[in-house]
């Protein structure tokens, strides 16, 4: 497959191939599994209280975790539901920003990658440190649930 | 044929980071962080076994180890997680226990406030009042009712024998 077609030198063209970027790849499935999350949060409606994902920790142990009713606050987010949403859980805002960040830098760090192929190391490295850092502030709550969880 | 080995290796290393990504992200999330630990050690599997056909290969190794970096810090987490489950069921069994002991608390509390009350019952009709008050002191209470069984315990109360 064939993504793009760049004039490396006059009268010559430079074939960009989606099986020689493991880059585009990669960014190219997480674009779909965060289209498929958004999905599965439109799909599933918090009337109907019909997901199908249960909570394993509270199955466990009885008592619900720091991330239940993360599915209910993300389907209220897709509706625009936003005050219904915190009630449901209070870090699914976030949790949410983090696929939405992280679906709009898949596509432009993907056209950086095509428009700018001289500067595709660094674009790399921007993208693993921009992304971790966004994982971090995204999801620190249960990071540090964790954390003391072990600790206590 | 080298090119098709490479290719292979670089396929391994693809799917070893997209597993051990989405691996890392289920991993933190409570409610789906113990069935993570199953993506965790295909992620490993796949990042061993293409860094096996790398150095066989001699093809690049960046992306392999990245997976399998990523694969064993989140399959950390995901055991981890099994702890904090573990702590946490450990707590609720202790939790009905101490909640049963602050309630005996209460009650105790309750009941001795009560013993100590004065209880007074005003009953208006017809333009005739009734006034009624009670010391409920349990120390007044323990001594008329000592001062009742004084009388009655000279009593000789067993029954008597049959000639």
């Amino acid at each position: 497959m064939i993504l793009y077609k760049r004039k490396s030198s006059p009268g010559q063209s430079l074939k960009v191939s989606l099986r020689n970027e493991p880059y585009l790849i990669i960014n190219l499935f997480f674009t779909v599994v965060i289209l498929l999350i958004i999905a599965y949060s439109g799909f599933f409606s918090p009337e109907k209280d019909n997901y199908p994902v249960a909570c394993l920790h509270e199955k466990l142990t009885g008592e619900p975790c720091f991330s239940c009713g993360l599915s209910h606050s993300f389907s209220l987010i897709v509706r625009g539901r936003i005050d219904e949403a915190y009630q449901w859980n209070l870090y699914g805002m976030r949790v949410f920003l983090f696929f939405a960040s992280q679906l709009m830098l898949r596509v432009v760090f993907s056209i950086f990658y095509l428009r700018y192929p001289d500067t595709r190391k660094q674009l790399i490295i921007i993208d693993f440190i921009g992304s971790g850092l966004i994982f971090l502030i995204s999801f620190w709550p249960f990071i540090t649930n964790i954390v003391f969880g072990i600790l206590q | 044929m080298e090119d098709v080995k490479n290719k292979s290796g670089e396929n391994l290393g693809i799917a070893a980071l997209i597993t051990a990504i989405i691996t890392f992200v289920l991993a933190v999330i409570p409610c789906v962080g113990l069935i993570a630990i199953i993506p965790g050690i295909i992620a490993i599997v796949l990042a061993s076994v293409g860094l096996s056909q790398a150095a066989r290969n001699n093809s690049p190794r960046g992306m392999l180890v990245a997976g399998l970096i990523i694969a064993i810090i989140a399959s950390l987490i995901s055991v981890s997680q099994v702890f904090v489950a573990g702590k946490i069921a450990q707590k609720a069994d202790k939790w009905p226990g101490d909640i049963q002991n602050i309630i005996n608390d209460v009650k105790d509390n309750v009941i001795k406030d009560l013993e100590d009350a004065n209880i007074s019952i005003k009953v208006e009709s017809n333009g005739e009042t009734v006034e009624i008050n009670t010391n409920t002191d349990k120390k007044d209470r323990e001594q008329k009712l000592e001062d009742l069984e004084g009388g009655n315990t000279q009593k000789d109360d067993t029954l008597q024998k049959k000639k």
